[in-house]
């Protein structure tokens, strides 16, 4: 090509670059899509910034979590660029897929410029070795749950990797927030991206600025590998949102005996939760991301399972659908702050190297969730039998994860027996509880109560279990401000918290005296509301679905022979009809084609 | 829409015109193309009723298409007098004489065994509002009522500017959730949430409405719906328990200026 051609293409470069400057201003970006909930000045504390939880990334700390760099080092343009275009899923962080490449490197160079640490050539950024994924096996899987017990991941993920492990209450990050262990039975809310190879990347680099270690060089690959097999596994490989909108109770003519056992052939509905923001109580940040539901039915009873993850379950305190809330308050960062002088605001120490006595024996050791839970035989005799072992695996994605308790011994965190230091976790005022939904009356035509506890004209009940008294009872409401105990017998319920996961029991009857009844056939409009005591959930400051429907099989399915055998035979008849009559007339015509 | 599917039909259906098919080819494939292009031509997939709504009256055009000329119906009716009477087709005919009622048991028996749908509510996204609301004692006539700040656009552009920046902070204190950090009604909750927020980016929602609606959406939220909105179930809080009238006219401000689009003027009455 000749020197004039390149000088003219270059000329033209020019040209058309010229106006793109003016657009991909990264300041003028930033203050336009970043600015609110990251700070005009980067460190994090824009105006969003306190209803949000996890909080905005404080740029001046120079520390970001989803990186394919090394443990504590700088993310590359690449990473960041990643971020901004795709998000970051189940947080306040959204994709910009409005802005174009160009635009989001310009904002990246403009976050950039809030650490100093950027500028330091000593600190650039060097990507780890990311392979391209061997394919999944069991037998990575299984040994990856070895390697995860071994290494220490059960301790904050838990056994079954539902995000509650036992020291999981009492995490913060380098800002002293709380921060949650990622439940890594819900792939399609990890930060870094739910796919193998994301989350290869995250075992590796770890997440700066939260306990999350990066694995690079500390385990061999195939031992990281491993873990992502098991980690796969325990979503029984669901990487999409698994939600639906009906629940169908399937129909059986045995008792309905309230026990683990009675659901096992009914389908799960999951439901997403989202936090009651609508009236005040309004719950910015609900900790419980998903329900799962169950039902099954006889002539006589329906009765449903709920299942969802949580933390720890909260079986101090009350709790009741009327207790009242505060249109939105500080309180967890007031809880924050209590976690913080009880761990001893150790960042640096947090993770064992320090030695610090404390009467919470073997805090690292064997204790294990569900060992807590028995050990006070909370649920007295009401219990459900304890087949736990291989019940807690039966998870509900639907994959069998066997269940074996948290090893201590040696591990990845260097001193087995090192205790770190005392962790006095805050004495939760208000317990666990959940309630099932449905309109007082079956609704006639389109017509449905307001979801947030219905309306002045259209009253719901509410199926409720407290499980700090691990009771249950019904109520009636009208509205938010008209919320009181029914008159209807409560429904029978049981409660389980094991491995992570709360499972609740109800039954009531199919046809009780006055109101709502579960006739086979029809669409019941459900809704699910939870509270997670630990995130001082209470009344109207919930975590709640809108409505969804419950279906409940008919326990006769009527035979479709006879149907199928009348339209074909009708329609069959019609054709013999119209064949008939058409050779009719053609044979009577016949004179007259002749004749023409 | 589907520009490629919709010109795919199209070309094949001006290939059909070379090779001079007989008038019953030209209608199937006018009823193939249509169908095809309702059911496949469009990015928003087009409700089952709705197509079944104009197949019927794609149906009865070439039907009466058909019968109009009596050449032209002489044209369908031959090869069907044809196939059902000439010792020739005996044996097709009796084929098709009885696939045509075993497809209909099929159908019978797929929708018997089907699994039940959810029912769904049709709702009106934007009904008609109300002569007039009532917002904290004020009394707002929202056939004529404008937005108290507009003018300040033109008037006082610093004022304006300050207005608009409250706007943007009730907006990110309280909106995103669900209308989203873009305005594209893909906030962090909507994956829980029936019937999904409004898109202000869609030039279909704020561009055609006046201000006077939005407040009004925005004060009374879900439960100032009509029932043809489906008040039960939408999301929406009435946001007069929150805001003061000023915030709720500022942040209307800030949700045209952050989407660059105007709000559609008061009509004229002549």
């Amino acid at each position: 090509m000749s020197g004039v051609a390149k000088s003219l293409t270059l000329l033209l470069l020019v040209a058309v670059a010229a106006p793109l400057t003016a657009q991909t201003d990264g300041q003028a970006i930033y203050a336009k899509y970043c600015s609110q909930c990251h700070g005009e000045n980067g460190d994090g504390q824009g105006i969003a910034a306190r209803f949000l939880k996890p909080e905005p990334r404080d740029f001046t700390s120079g520390k970001y979590k989803i990186r394919s760099t090394e443990t504590g080092n700088l993310p590359t343009d690449a990473d960041l660029e990643r971020v901004v275009k795709i998000g970051l899923p189940y947080t306040s962080m959204p994709a910009f897929p409005n802005l174009t490449n160009a635009q989001v490197s310009a904002v990246v160079g403009h976050l950039k410029t809030f650490s100093a640490d950027f500028e330091d050539p000593e600190l650039a950024p060097e990507p780890i070795p990311l392979p391209s994924p061997p394919s999944y096996s069991e037998e990575g899987a299984a040994k990856g749950r070895e390697v995860y017990e071994a290494t220490g991941c059960a301790r904050c993920h838990g056994t079954l990797g539902r995000g509650d492990g036992t020291s999981a209450p009492t995490l913060t990050d380098d800002w002293g927030n709380h921060i949650r262990a990622a439940n890594l039975s819900m792939p399609w809310t990890f930060r870094g991206g739910g796919t193998r190879q994301d989350i290869f990347r995250t075992m590796s680099t770890g997440f700066n600025g939260t306990p999350m270690p990066g694995f690079y060089g500390a385990l061999p690959e195939e031992d990281i590998w491993s873990i992502v097999d098991f980690i796969v596994s325990l979503s029984g490989n669901t990487v999409e949102e698994p939600y639906a909108n009906l629940v169908r109770s399937i129909a059986t003519r045995e008792s309905l005996e309230l026990t683990d056992d009675l659901f096992s052939e009914a389908p799960t509905t999951v439901l997403p939760i989202v936090g009651q923001i609508i009236e005040p109580g309004r719950n910015f940040y609900p900790s419980i991301i998903a329900v799962g539901v169950q039902a099954i039915h006889n002539h006589k009873d329906v009765a449903f399972r709920l299942r969802w993850h949580d933390m720890r379950a909260e079986t101090a305190g009350t709790n009741a659908p009327d207790l009242p809330a505060p249109l939105w308050d500080d309180e967890l960062a007031a809880l924050g702050q209590l976690e913080e002088t009880g761990s001893g605001d150790d960042e640096e120490g947090f993770w064992g190297d320090e030695e610090a006595g404390g009467d919470d024996e073997d805090f690292w050791g064997e204790a294990t969730v569900s060992e807590e839970a028995d050990s006070g035989d909370f649920w007295g005799d009401d219990a459900a039998p304890d087949d736990a072992a291989g019940e807690a695996g039966d998870d509900f994605w639907g994959e069998e994860t066997g269940s074996e308790d948290a090893g201590g011994g040696d591990d990845f965190w260097g001193e087995g027996d090192a205790e770190p230091a005392a962790v006095t976790t805050p004495e939760t005022e208000f317990s666990d509880a959940v309630a099932l939904q449905f309109p007082l009356e079956m609704p006639q035509g389109i017509r449905l109560p307001y979801f947030l506890l219905g309306d002045t004209q259209n009253a719901v009940q509410l199926w409720h279990a407290d499980l700090g008294a691990n009771a249950s009872s019904a109520w009636v409401a009208r509205g938010s401000a008209a919320v009181s105990p029914g008159d209807s017998e409560p429904p029978k319920m049981t409660a389980r918290y094991e491995d992570g996961e709360w499972s609740v029991l109800f039954k009531q009857p199919r046809r009780p005296q006055t109101g709502l009844t579960f006739e086979e056939g029809a669409f019941i409009p459900l809704a699910v509301t939870v509270w997670d005591g630990f995130n001082r959930e209470r009344g109207n400051r919930r975590g709640l679905t809108p409505w969804y429907h419950l279906y409940l099989e008919p326990l006769e399915k009527p035979s479709s022979v006879r149907p199928m055998l009348k339209a074909g035979l009708g329609v069959l008849g019609l054709e013999l009809l119209i064949i008939g009559f058409v050779r009719m007339r053609k044979r009577s015509r016949r004179p007259d084609v002749l004749r023409s | 829409m589907n520009v490629l599917v919709i010109l795919a039909v199209v070309a094949a259906l001006i290939g059909l015109r070379f090779v001079k098919p007989g008038m019953l080819v030209w209608l199937a494939a006018w009823w193939v193309g249509c169908y095809v292009a309702l059911r496949y031509g469009f990015s928003t997939p087009v409700p089952v009723s709705v197509i079944k709504l104009y197949m019927g009256i794609v149906t009865l055009s070439l039907t009466a298409y058909a019968l109009a000329d009596s050449e032209r119906w002489a044209q369908v009716r031959d090869p069907l007098t044809a196939f059902m009477t000439e010792r020739r087709y005996q044996a097709w005919l009796v084929v098709v004489a009885l696939l045509i009622p075993a497809l209909f048991a099929v159908r019978i028996y797929a929708q018997m065994t089907s699994d039940p749908q959810a029912p769904s509510f049709a709702r009106t996204v934007h009904p008609a509002p109300p002569d007039s609301i009532t917002v904290h004692d004020t009394e707002y006539p929202l056939g004529t009522q404008d937005n108290p700040y507009r003018h300040l656009e033109n008037d006082d552009p610093e004022a304006f500017a300050g207005r608009v920046v409250n706007g943007r902070q009730i907006y990110y204190e309280n909106c995103f959730y669900c209308h989203g950090d873009l305005m594209a009604g893909d906030g962090m909750f909507i994956h829980g949430l029936n019937p999904i927020p409004t898109s202000f980016q869609d030039p279909g929602t704020i561009p055609m409405l006046r201000e006077a609606f939005l407040f009004w959406r925005i004060a009374k939220g879900a439960p100032g719906l009509p029932e043809e909105g489906g008040p039960w179930q939408s999301a929406m809080p009435a946001w007069e328990q929150f805001l003061t009238e000023e915030e709720m006219w500022n942040v209307i401000l800030f949700l045209y200026e952050f989407t660059d689009s105007k709000p559609r003027a008061v009509e004229e009455l002549h």
